[in-house]
């Protein structure tokens, strides 16, 4: 059984739906994380999950109980999970005193408290700030501590909304540091939002893609990262290159996609005639100055319209056509000279292709 | 000229000397005030935090008059309240009219105005992520109010100075209710009243000062605890 | 949480000590025992002349009694006999008083002792009404404004007398409020009144017993000091437990009786003397005074 479980759960803001129908089951133990661009709705479906706000339609289900609408279930069950905000909120006091709050306020005995508190910052890398005043930390420092206080009240799931958005790399990765920390060390449920796909899929067992209110697709990582089911999906996980077109050939499971004439080659069960996308992942692609005689299936010859760096790797736009997005280490680029209008030919296997019915 | 400076040096003279109508005044005053102020904090904190955490139609309605009964004149309080506790009055059972305890009751009614909206305002000044923060971490509705009040606990101490402040200094009320009778009812600011209307400027002077002073050392005591 | 109970319990203890005081605050021996008080409204000349700070102390002793004063303008100690805020009132303006008794309010009128009104003014005399009749005084001021006149203009004792002088000189006393700028209504007791006087150099009515004890303040002298309609009787009358059930009549009743009392009435006469070369009031213990 589900420890969170959500069915067609709606939520609206001022009349209009901003979520609609989200089917979701969160399980025990598990590590979830919510993805998609900023105001896909997010922060309203994980407050829903933490039963912050009651859903307009549909209802929620906390270990088996229904506690859409029951007041007093609502608060028992809230009481056993914990929620980090994007921007959290931390309480003009010592960081002892902030983690301190949530144990004493049910009531623990001293002694608990302590052992919670020291714990608890221990976890989130914070144990010596323990008697500095709270509001007179940084960015990262103050997530941490929020952490910390989320963890002391020893919850059994923690939602966490875009933990590192708002901090620097070396701040975000430390708290990434600290959550593969809680995750390994503790047997808590994690649910967390964000719209940083890879930051997902380091640290999430699985992956929920939000977008415009409603959840597109649940899977591993490597499901969503590799063979998104949805157009918007793909573009959201960087699948740079995604080419529409028609099935008009198949040999058992190769086929034959018309791409604006362009022919491209794919493994697919779709039928001939099928209207698809092909999606194909910027680092299937290799660059060639000269046609290679490899074992690939796709290659397209054209001109390199474009050339940025993107950290230590460079993408590369050619113009075949179409338009074709890889990705090539520096070296490369390098080894290969590649500048603007260069001729090159460009070339991807055709178990690469990612195919999906095209949507109206 | 050396009419103030002579009416200051035996101002200062009756201060050092602890002369003792000066200290019983002194003491009245402060007694009243305090205790009116005490039991002022005691309605408006609690229902400022209820006030402020919910939502309920007319809050809008309520604040605003709040906000105009700060400027509440103390002779038409002190008018309100005598009419209510006269013997010939609503509440005149009671017996309280000329002694402190309806000058007690009379400041509260006159603070709590500004205790109550100062009090309301400085909650809203809170960061509405705090009482959020509070809830997700499992607070009961009174927990919420308590850490909401601490957070905003510079601002709501200023109201309670201020609420302070108005009580210590005001004239018509105490007059009006207490009638200034020698060794019961007479505070600092009913005698500068009554010395000064006879002429008497040196004893006003030194109440005026002892006043000063009073207000100037809550200020600093409550602005030290303000620092923690 | 260790400082925390520290400042608690100290806050704890302060509030307890105030409230404490409160109850204690009828300065009496024992400060738990409930005291018995007495409540006397009076006019303001009887105050500011010290006459009931010298009484006072005397009466409390002799009677085991707690007693506050208010000190307001004869208007107002009548309202707070009529609401019965007070037990007993001392004020010296006899029409009203007849009223307060007749309208059953009050239990009877006692005086007790009268002195004399005098118009004083600055030396000088601007208005050149020294020695005049109080009449011909003030309709000389009328009619030429050639000097400010500052009134009580506060329902008080003095203040009905003012009025009656207005009208025995024929004069509509709604015109009088309204002649000019000369006219002056101070709104306030007899003793900061005359201080407002002298600091304005103009005349005013006032008491012989309040001038006395403020003229070392005072750059005023006696102007005008001789008319049958300066005769001002001070009356003490209990408030009457038949409109107020609550009221201290015993005690009220015990006032009375001491005010005229023979041992009392000879200081009251005394009162002043020594001090002030004469006499600030005259006892006449239950009679009225025929001049």
């Amino acid at each position: 059984m589900a420890l969170i479980e959500t069915v067609n759960i709606g939520q609206k803001y001022g009349g209009q739906y901003i979520l609609k129908d989200v089917n979701l089951r969160i399980n025990r133990g598990e590590v979830f994380a919510l993805i998609g661009p900023t105001g896909a709705g997010k922060t309203t479906l994980l407050r829903l999950l933490d039963l912050l706000e009651v859903p307009a339609s549909g209802s929620v289900y906390f270990d088996g109980m229904d506690v859409t609408a029951n007041k007093s279930l609502r608060l028992q069950a809230r009481r056993r999970m914990s929620f980090v905000l994007q921007k959290p909120a931390v309480f003009n006091m010592s960081v002892y005193d902030n983690v301190a709050c949530g144990p004493r306020w049910r009531r623990e005995k001293d002694a608990t408290i302590r052992q919670r508190v020291s714990r608890a910052l221990e976890l989130a890398g914070m144990a010596e700030y323990i008697n500095r005043n709270a509001r007179t930390l940084s960015g990262g420092e103050t997530q941490r501590v929020a952490i910390a206080r989320a963890l002391a009240i020893a919850p059994e799931v923690l939602f966490l909304d875009e933990p590192t958005a708002n901090l620097d790399p070396i701040s975000a990765a430390k708290i990434e540091e600290v959550l593969a920390h809680i995750i390994g060390d503790q047997k808590t449920t994690v649910v967390m939002a964000t719209h940083n796909m890879s930051q997902g899929q380091r640290l999430a067992g699985r992956i929920g893609v939000i977008m415009n209110g409603e959840v597109l697709q649940i899977g591993s990582p490597g499901d969503i990262f590799s063979t998104p089911q949805k157009k918007e999906v793909a573009e959201f996980v960087g699948v740079d290159n995604i080419l529409s077109g028609v099935i008009v050939n198949r040999d058992n499971e190769l086929v034959t996609i018309d791409v604006n004439g362009s022919i491209i080659q794919a493994i697919s069960d779709y039928p001939i005639g099928e209207e698809v996308h092909a999606l194909i992942r910027p680092e299937d692609i290799t660059l060639a100055p000269r046609k290679d005689a490899s074992s690939a299936r796709n290659t397209f010859e054209g001109r390199i319209a474009r050339i940025f760096p993107v950290g230590a790797l460079v993408r590369v736009e050619v113009a075949c056509g179409f338009s074709l997005f890889a990705v090539v280490t520096k070296r490369s680029a390098e080894d290969l000279s590649l500048t603007v209008n260069k001729r090159v030919y460009a070339t991807f296997k055709a178990t690469a292709v990612h195919i999906i019915k095209r949507w109206h | 000229m050396t009419e103030l400076w002579d009416g200051l040096v035996t101002a200062l003279k009756l201060i050092v000397s602890l002369n003792p109508e000066v200290m019983e005044i002194a003491g009245r005053s402060l007694a009243i005030s305090a205790t009116s102020s005490t039991i002022a904090a005691l309605i408006c904190l609690p229902l400022g935090a209820v006030i402020h955490s919910n939502k309920f139609p007319g809050k809008r309605t309520l604040i605003n008059i709040v906000q105009t009964l700060f400027s509440l004149p103390t002779v038409a309080v002190g008018l309100f309240v005598f009419v209510l506790f006269s013997r010939a009055g609503p509440i005149g059972g009671l017996d309280i009219m000329f002694t402190p305890v309806v000058m007690v009751i009379g400041q509260v009614i006159l603070i709590s105005p500004i205790m109550l909206g100062l009090t309301v305002s400085a909650l809203s000044g809170v960061d509405k992520t705090i009482a959020d923060t509070a809830i997700s971490l499992g607070a009961s509705g009174f927990q919420t109010a308590v850490i909401t009040l601490r957070e905003a606990r510079f601002a709501v101490l200023a109201g309670l100075i201020m609420g302070f402040g108005r009580a210590i200094s005001e004239v018509g009320l105490s007059l009006m209710v207490g009638g200034n009778i020698a060794g019961f009812t007479r505070t600092i600011t009913t005698t500068i009243s009554l010395e000064t209307s006879k002429g008497d400027l040196e004893l006003a002077l030194a109440l005026g000062i002892i006043l000063i002073v009073i207000a100037l050392v809550i200020n600093l005591v409550l602005n030290r605890v303000q620092q923690k | 949480m260790k400082r925390k109970i520290i400042v608690a319990t100290l806050v704890g203890l302060a509030i307890a000590s105030l409230l404490a005081s409160f109850v204690g605050c009828g300065g009496g021996t024992n400060p738990l025992a409930p005291q018995e008080r007495l409540k006397i409204a009076t006019t303001t000349s009887l105050y500011d002349t010290g006459l009931w700070g010298y009484l006072e102390p005397m009466f409390e002793e002799e009677y085991g009694v707690e007693v506050d004063i208010l000190s307001a303008g004869t208007g107002i100690a009548l309202e707070y006999g009529m609401r019965g805020d007070v037990d007993v009132i001392t004020i010296h303006d006899k029409a009203r008083e007849v009223q307060f008794v007749a309208d059953g309010y009050g239990v009877e009128r006692v005086p007790f002792a009268y002195n004399y009104f005098l118009i004083v003014g600055p030396a000088d005399d601007p208005a050149g009404i020294k020695g005049l009749s109080p009449e011909d005084a003030f309709r000389t001021l009328y009619e030429t404004g050639s000097g400010s006149f500052i009134s009580r203009g506060d329902d008080s004792g003095t203040h009905s007398k003012e009025k009656a002088i207005w009208a025995s000189a024929g004069y509509d006393y709604e015109e009088v409020r309204t002649a000019g700028q000369w006219y002056v209504e101070a709104g306030r007791g007899m003793g900061a009144t005359l201080l407002m006087a002298s600091e304005m150099g103009g005349y005013t009515l006032t008491d012989m017993g309040t001038f006395l004890s403020y003229k070392s303040e005072l750059e005023l002298v006696p102007i005008v000091d001789e008319g049958a309609i300066l005769l001002n009787v001070y009356s003490v009358i209990a408030v009457s437990p038949e409109s107020n059930p609550n009221t201290n009549i015993e005690m009220a009743n015990n006032l009375v009786a001491f005010l005229t009392s023979p041992e009392i009435q000879e200081l009251i006469g005394n009162y002043g003397v020594e001090e002030y070369g004469m006499q600030l009031f005259t006892p006449c213990a239950g009679a009225e005074p025929t001049s």
